[in-house]
């Protein structure tokens, strides 16, 4: 078995140590970063997604492979940045105005970074005009809206009639997600796609960026 | 009040569990070894704070068993914001698992809090002399709104706690619990209540429920029954059905179950339908009994779903998250079929078929009717909507699947019932229907103000509105579902008049083809579903469904191999033509001696399965019936026998029954054995094709309202021919 087959191996069972030192033995070996990160890590990581939403694997076996993860990106981002590698693509998150829960927020932040995505977390209590303003900053593809309850979700309108006040509406792309919101909310709203999981938010987040970039 | 002194210790077994990571994980050593090392840095940051206040809920009441209650307790706890920050500081890092054990540190902290505080709340409203009636939990019992009202009560400002526009409090670790007061000084219940909380993943998720192990003769299951319902309810849940003829008013006796450990103390039902020695064996009505603890107990005469409603749908296709679906629905009197259509494919992608709930209000149509008149009218509605909509649920994955239109076909009966229509005239001459027309509703209407507050069809709530249609009938007795069957069939289509005919208790049939088509039922009863039989039975496992004889041979089959227990439809059918190959019977349906007295004996299982010269007589009375509704019909009609194209059966004993045997019997006619073919559930078949084809509805509003009806009980020709058909 090569070097990176092992390390998406040791990241799938969540072996941080091992995922670690064979990042490091990899660079000492001058592989090429970017092969590092995206057959290495990130696939290993993809592997780790779809097993999820097939019920295979469960929260805590993505959450160890999700720690080994950052234990290897931990050591080879210096590289990335240097080599001057772009991510899949860009998204800014919050939780939205009004709303403090940030556990599903922080678990599609983990699953978009295990996709290759660079992430502009705003937190929690975000408000419309936050988002729009953050992703014009950093020039995001993306922006993510998460809410727990019934009484916030209408903020994720409020920031896309914003979006649409302000003219940007089809820079980017919208998903939305939480306990209440489905489908057919996300249709009503005008958003762009809702997806149940993080899994499959980030699965999707990746197809649909990958696809508007190549045209 | 304000509370700081709590003596908790973190359960690692129950936060362990709670993400995921229980005993059976391969990570549970590992995940338990870290969070170990985590807890002493945990009970470090957790400042837990308690707030109680009594205070009014402010121009908001919440009901009570009938009571408007106004004033309340106000409770706010909170483990602090430095929990909250360390879990923020360790997703911020990439260590995700550190920050789901913290969030999950605090929620163990915050449930033990709860139990502690639960007794401080007791002591201090029975202090004002006040008693609990309950707990109120935003936003399942109250608005959110009162959060911001428990706020300024309880002073939580002072403590440094803050609350946002979406009427959450910071740190989001904060719960507030608002027990309502209660002039019973009696009553304490402080306890969070499984029952109506929305947060449905939650796995510390408790339903005031008992394991109840149930023995049938086939298996063992463990079901969860609800201690606030009789066991029969819970046994209906979860697919096990007893008759229950009076609909579980506790006076018709059928429901008996037998309690094997743990029985519960007798009812005055129990002590008018069991001995002593009975009661002492366990005996108990399962519509009377309420389950207090674990027990164990045994059904004899469960009937599971063993009804063929569809037939031969496999391999269906996977459903697509961006499809767009329809559901056909076919509600009979005993069961309910769902069908969830791919409208682009025009494939079934998922069927789901149920017993109608509402066969605990009595068996047959006229049981429901006089249950509808006498006051049940709202609890049948609220019956059949849920059956629905637990069925729209099973196949919409709880709404994640968009749904276009429902299509509904049922009879006459079913309708009303559905729709919360009286059924005061249905009953009494001249029979006449509120409306049979096409109804043309929607989701929102029909279901809208049942999906909150229910817990157990979460997702309904949000489902985007759709159109719903009820397929329209030709008469109180003619409904929707033979309109729906005509239409499948298309009858309106056909150049050489047909026949369909739904061999059930109301006997439904039609002749026709083209722009005209006359239909009429026939009170054939409930022979056919081994009604009124003596050892009848419905289609349940070890009922006996086909027989043959030899001589004094005889041989049974019964259903599932089990051994024998009663005679379903297809038994009896086959029974009688047997016994009258063997001259058992006469042309005039007289058993011969010894049987005339003693019955026929099936089988010696059971204590015997016996077929009385009073079942033949039953079986005389619903097969002329349907024969000459036939003949009448035809002969109004004005073809031959030789002109009809085909004789369709529907439903689901035409399905099973032996053509053959049918028609030695003189059910079916001996001229056209060749000509007829059994056709399954037309009903839903025909609410599909509304769903899937653009003119279908229109087709059967034309066939309704062209079709007429034959009013046969008082039809001199049809009384002659009754009379005629009665002998073999």
């Amino acid at each position: 078995m090569g070097i990176i087959e092992e390390m998406s191996e040791y990241l799938q069972k969540g072996r941080a140590k091992n995922v670690k030192a064979l990042v490091q033995q990899a660079l000492d070996e001058n592989m090429d970063p970017k092969v590092i990160l995206n057959d290495g890590l990130l696939s290993g990581m993809m592997i780790i997604g779809e097993k999820f939403k097939n019920n295979e694997v469960f929260v805590p076996e993505v959450l160890v492979a999700a720690r080994a993860m950052n234990a290897g990106l931990a050591i080879l981002e210096p590289k990335l940045v240097e080599i001057g590698n772009e991510p899949v693509g860009k998204a800014v998150i919050g939780t939205v105005q009004g709303d403090l829960h940030d556990i599903g927020k922080n678990l599609v932040v983990m699953m978009l970074k295990g996709a290759g995505f660079e992430i502009v977390d705003l937190g929690v209590d975000v408000d419309p005009a936050s988002y729009i303003d953050k992703a014009e900053e950093v020039g995001a593809d993306i922006i993510c809206m998460s809410a727990l309850l019934t009484t916030t979700m209408p903020k994720m309108q409020d920031c896309i009639d914003q979006l649409k006040e302000r003219g940007l509406r089809d820079k980017y792309i919208v998903m939305v997600g939480g306990a209440p919101v489905n489908e057919s909310f996300c249709e009503q709203i005008g958003a762009d796609y809702y997806t149940p999981d993080a899994a499959t938010c980030a699965e999707v987040a990746k197809k649909v960026v990958t696809e508007r970039k190549a045209g | 009040m304000k509370k700081t002194d709590f003596d908790i210790r973190i359960s690692a077994e129950n936060v362990c569990a709670s993400i995921g990571a229980d005993e059976k994980s391969d990570l549970h050593e590992e995940i338990m070894e870290e969070l170990r090392e985590m807890l002493p840095a945990a009970y470090e940051k957790i400042r837990p704070t308690a707030l109680l206040e009594f205070g009014s809920l402010e121009g908001y009441s919440v009901e009570k068993e009938g009571r408007e209650i106004k004033e309340a307790l106000f409770c706010l706890c909170t483990v602090g914001k430095e929990m909250v920050e360390w879990s923020t500081r360790l997703f911020a890092e990439g260590n995700c698992l550190g920050g789901m054990l913290v969030d999950a540190m605090s929620d163990d902290y915050l449930f033990q809090m709860d139990d502690v505080l639960q007794e401080s709340a007791v002591a201090m409203c029975r202090g004002k002399g006040f008693g609990i009636a309950g707990r109120a939990e935003a936003p399942q019992d109250v608005p959110m709104s009162i959060q911001k009202r428990a706020y300024e009560v309880t002073g939580a400002a002072g403590e440094g706690i803050g609350i946002t526009s979406g009427f959450m409090y910071d740190p989001v670790k904060t719960v507030c619990n608002i027990y309502l007061l209660d002039d019973d000084t009696e009553r304490f219940r402080p306890e969070h209540d499984c029952s109506t909380c929305t947060n449905y993943s939650c796995r510390r998720r408790n339903l005031p429920t008992v394991n109840v192990r149930v023995v049938t003769k086939e298996k063992a299951v463990v079901i969860r029954a609800r201690k606030s319902e009789p066991l029969l309810r819970s046994l209906q849940e979860n697919g096990l059905f007893l008759p229950a003829v009076c609909g579980g008013r506790g006076t018709c006796g059928k429901c008996g179950v037998r309690f094997l450990n743990r029985a519960p103390e007798p009812s005055v039902e129990d002590r008018r339908f069991f001995e002593e020695e009975k009661l002492a064996e366990g005996w108990r009505l399962a519509c009377c009994v309420y389950p207090k603890q674990s027990c164990t107990v045994e059904l004899f005469e469960s009937e599971s779903g063993n009804f063929v409603v569809l037939a031969g749908e496999e391999d269906q296709p996977e459903k697509r998250a961006d499809g767009e679906y329809g559901i056909a629905v076919d509600i009979g009197t005993t069961t309910l079929a769902l069908q969830l259509v791919d409208l682009k494919t025009k494939e079934t992608v998922d069927v789901f078929t149920d017993i109608n709930r509402q066969r605990a209000y009595g068996a047959d149509v006229i049981s429901r009717i006089e249950a509808s008149n006498s006051g049940k009218k709202e609890e049948l509605k609220r019956s059949i909507r849920e059956d629905i909509l637990r069925g729209t649920a099973a196949l919409t994955e709880n709404g994640k699947i968009r749904v276009r239109r429902m299509v509904i076909a049922a009879n006459t009966t079913m309708v009303h019932l559905l729709m919360g229509y009286s059924c005061e005239t249905l009953g009494v001459f001249p029979f006449t229907p509120v409306n049979i027309r096409t109804i043309r509703t929607s989701y929102r209407e029909m279901f809208g103000n049942m999906v909150s507050g229910q817990p157990s069809l979460q997702g309904g709530a949000d489902m985007a509105d759709f159109e719903i249609i009820v397929c329209p009938g030709i008469s109180t007795y003619v409904g929707g579902d033979i309109v729906s069957g005509l239409s499948v069939l298309s009858f309106d289509r056909k150049d050489k008049p047909c026949v369909l005919i739904d061999l059930g208790t109301n006997g439904e049939m039609a002749v026709g083809c083209g722009e005209r088509i006359l239909s009429a039922s026939t009170a054939a009863g409930p022979a056919f579903e081994g009604g009124n039989i003596v050892c009848g039975t419905g289609s349940i496992p070890g009922a006996i469904c086909k027989v043959e004889t030899d001589g004094e041979q005889v041989k049974v089959f019964t259903i599932g191999n089990a051994p024998a227990r009663g005679i379903c439809g297809t038994g009896v059918i086959d029974t009688v033509c047997e016994l009258k190959k063997n001259g058992i019977i006469d042309e005039t349906g007289l058993m011969e001696e010894p049987y005339f007295e003693d019955g026929f004996l099936l089988s010696e299982e059971n204590g015997g399965i016996r077929f009385y010269q009073k079942d033949v007589r039953e079986i005389q009375l619903a097969k002329s019936a349907v024969r000459a509704g036939l003949e009448t019909l035809i002969s109004k009609y004005g073809v031959t026998y030789e002109e009809i194209d085909r004789i369709y059966i529907a439903g689901g004993f035409g399905y099973q029954m032996d053509i053959h045997k049918a028609v030695d019997i003189g059910l079916l006619p001996a001229e056209c054995e060749e000509k007829i073919e059994a056709v399954g559930n037309t009903s839903l078949r025909g609410a599909v094709q509304c769903l899937t084809e653009e003119d279908a509805l229109e087709r059967m509003e034309s066939m309704a309202e062209k079709a007429d009806e034959v009013p046969l009980s008082s039809d001199k020709e049809f009384q002659e021919y009754y009379m005629e058909y009665m002998y073999f």
